[in-house]
């Protein structure tokens, strides 16, 4: 798994981003995490797949808290998290993160949308964090939009402005979770898009997603989960080309066979 | 199959369906069944309004100063007159009204500067409006500074002290009632079992009660050197009583609030005071406006229990001047103003929450 990571030249620094040691959680009885080891570079991009129910999304959301996990290790940016609220909220700072229902604020502009963390959290000045946000507007490709209510936006735009939301705060690591399923077909492009930009720049990015076609385009490694453990972890390559395990198998033959 | 059709340019309505007549036969005479209905409401709206229209104005009497100079035909507002100052400020010294003015003034003048909102500095003045201005008006109302002659509180009475335990009321509970609501959904047990305990112990007994242990038992309690105004009790009483209610209005709106919101705000890194004050409180708030509106609308008109304590708002001084001797036999007159002056005032803060509701509403439908 190394070697998919050392070919690829946008990722030559070696420090971990994310680690996560023998994470495992429950829901009640319910064991949704079972095992997990995962480590993340700086830069590496990683496309995180599986079937409904596998605990993709709870692992991700594992990484800044917004699940809790009951035992193991999770390390991101060097800061152990723990339970310690201020510990848990320096983390999620650094930490950017993009719904499946991206999650706007409709009480607020979107241009307050993409304000106010960094106005907030970070305390800085009004027109610092306007022009910071007209620029990652713009980057998404919607700055037009900034007076408008999310309300007034198709759903495509929306999540474009949640991810110029969460690069306001200058994240070093972005999750993803399924962040194009709740998008009609002809809007999945446009968001996947600006990921791909955004992958290019070397930003380190772990995504939940079925978009195949992404995931071959810019992971260094794609990860296949169920039943709460990593089943398959390898380049996107040999991953879609020859997978080892059965169950891989057939989860490709399901979503690729269509 | 149909081709290239010539456009059709928009025309007008054909003039049936427009205009008050049309609407008259659209709404009120389409068909026999409907028009029959609308001529029975006709009959009965002509049985009740001229009646009334005929003994409140045209055969009221309005001047004069003793029961004498009504000829009793309609309403005798001169009972009205005579005591309206009474109505207006109960047993306050006739010398001092002008005190109670400048408060009067002021109030209404801050509720029309924070209501419209062409009028600017409103954060300015709304601080003011809960810091400076309740200070001014003890210090004007009650007296004893500045060589103001002291006007203790039992003497306050009528419009000016409904006024009074209504804004107090309304201003202490929504604060508190949002922390209690907080605290009801907080995953902390001891503050949220207190927060239960609070909400469901005043929710569960009647405000009557409330009042007559603030004034009859609170008293055993406290060391006998001290003692607490009856006014105050009774404000303090009535807040508590109405925060929970405000608690439940507050934490129906929390709920409705999806999840993802104030997931989306933690992962921003925000504390849980910013999620709250931010985020999930602004859009919460907005949705419970006929719901705070409609517990301040019950609030205000819960002022009227007071008067079981001995304290004289507008109802009681009204049945307290029903009472005299020489106005005896005027209680219509009397109970009918009490209700229009109450009246006036709920339906102006029904019609203002209107109002807000379209106002915030626009721009952002979801």
């Amino acid at each position: 798994m190394t070697q998919a990571a050392t070919n690829n030249p946008g990722t030559s620094t070696s420090d971990l981003m994310v680690e996560m040691r023998g994470v495992n959680k429950w829901y009640g009885d319910f064991h949704v995490l079972r095992d997990i080891y995962l480590e993340v570079k700086r830069g590496e991009r990683i496309v995180i797949c599986g079937p409904s129910g596998s605990g993709k999304s709870t692992m991700i959301r594992c990484i800044n808290h917004l699940e809790e996990h009951q035992k193991g290790e999770i390390v991101v940016g060097g800061v152990p998290l723990t339970q310690d609220v201020k510990r848990i909220e320096q983390i999620r700072r650094s930490v950017g993160m993009v719904f499946q229902h991206f999650n706007l604020f409709p009480h607020l502009t979107v241009l307050e949308n993409c304000c106010i963390a960094p106005m907030w959290v970070q305390k800085k000045p009004r027109k610092e964090a306007e022009a910071m946000a007209m620029q990652y507007l713009e980057r998404v490709r919607i700055a037009e939009q900034a007076k408008k209510y999310p309300g007034q936006l198709s759903g495509g735009q929306q999540q474009r402005v949640a991810i110029a939301r969460s690069l306001c705060m200058h994240p070093d690591v972005m999750l993803f979770d399924e962040p194009t399923s709740a998008l009609d077909p002809e809007m999945i492009k446009e968001v996947l898009d600006v990921m791909v930009e955004l992958a290019e720049e070397g930003m380190t990015m772990l995504c939940v997603t079925h978009e195949m076609g992404f995931a071959k385009t810019v992971a260094d490694r794609v990860i296949f989960m169920d039943q709460g453990q990593i089943i398959e972890e390898n380049a996107p390559e040999p991953f879609f080309n020859n997978p080892q395990s059965e169950r891989t198998q057939l989860f490709l033959s399901q979503i690729l066979g269509h | 199959m149909i081709h290239n059709r010539t456009m059709i340019e928009p025309k007008p309505a054909p003039s049936s369906s427009v205009g008050p007549v049309a609407w008259l036969r659209s709404n009120l005479f389409n068909g026999p069944i409907n028009t029959i209905f609308t001529l029975i409401g006709l009959y009965i709206l002509y049985l009740l309004v001229v009646p009334t229209v005929q003994w409140a104005f045209i055969n009221a009497d309005w001047v004069g100063t003793t029961r004498d100079d009504c000829s009793r035909e309609g309403a005798c507002w001169v009972f009205i007159n005579a005591r309206f100052t009474q109505f207006i400020y109960g047993l306050y010294p006739r010398s001092e009204i002008w005190r109670a003015n400048i408060v009067f003034a002021g109030f209404f003048t801050l509720i029309a500067w924070l209501a419209i909102p062409r009028l600017p500095f409103k954060h300015w003045v709304a601080v003011f409006a809960l810091v400076g201005f309740p200070v001014i008006a003890y210090v004007l109302l009650h007296g004893g500074y500045f060589d103001l002659p002291r006007v203790p509180t039992h003497r306050w009475g009528g419009l000016m002290l409904t006024l009074l335990l209504a804004t107090v009321g309304m201003v202490g509970a929504l604060p508190i009632g949002i922390v209690l609501a907080l605290g009801r959904r907080s995953n902390m047990p001891i503050v949220k079992s207190f927060c239960v305990i609070f909400i469901e112990f005043w929710r569960g007994v009647p405000l009557i009660t409330v009042l007559f242990m603030a004034s009859v038992m609170l008293p055993l309690f406290l060391p006998s050197d001290m003692s607490v105004d009856r006014l105050v009790r009774a404000l303090i009483g009535l807040t508590l009583f109405q925060s929970a209610y405000m608690a439940e209005v507050i934490r129906g709106g929390l709920q409705a609030i999806p999840k993802g919101q104030e997931e989306a705000a933690a992962a921003l890194g925000m504390t849980y005071w910013k999620r709250m004050g931010l985020i999930i409180l602004p859009q919460a708030l907005k949705m419970m406006i006929p719901g705070i509106v409609n517990t301040f609308i019950s609030l205000f008109k819960d002022t009227t229990l007071v008067m079981i304590i001995g304290l004289f708002d507008l109802l009681g001084i009204v049945q307290a001047a029903l009472a005299d001797s020489r106005w005896l036999g005027f209680s219509l007159e009397g109970y009918v103003f009490a209700a229009f002056m109450f009246w006036i005032f709920c339906f102006s803060m029904s019609r203002y929450s209107q109002y807000l509701e379209r106002k915030l509403h626009t721009g952002h439908k979801r």
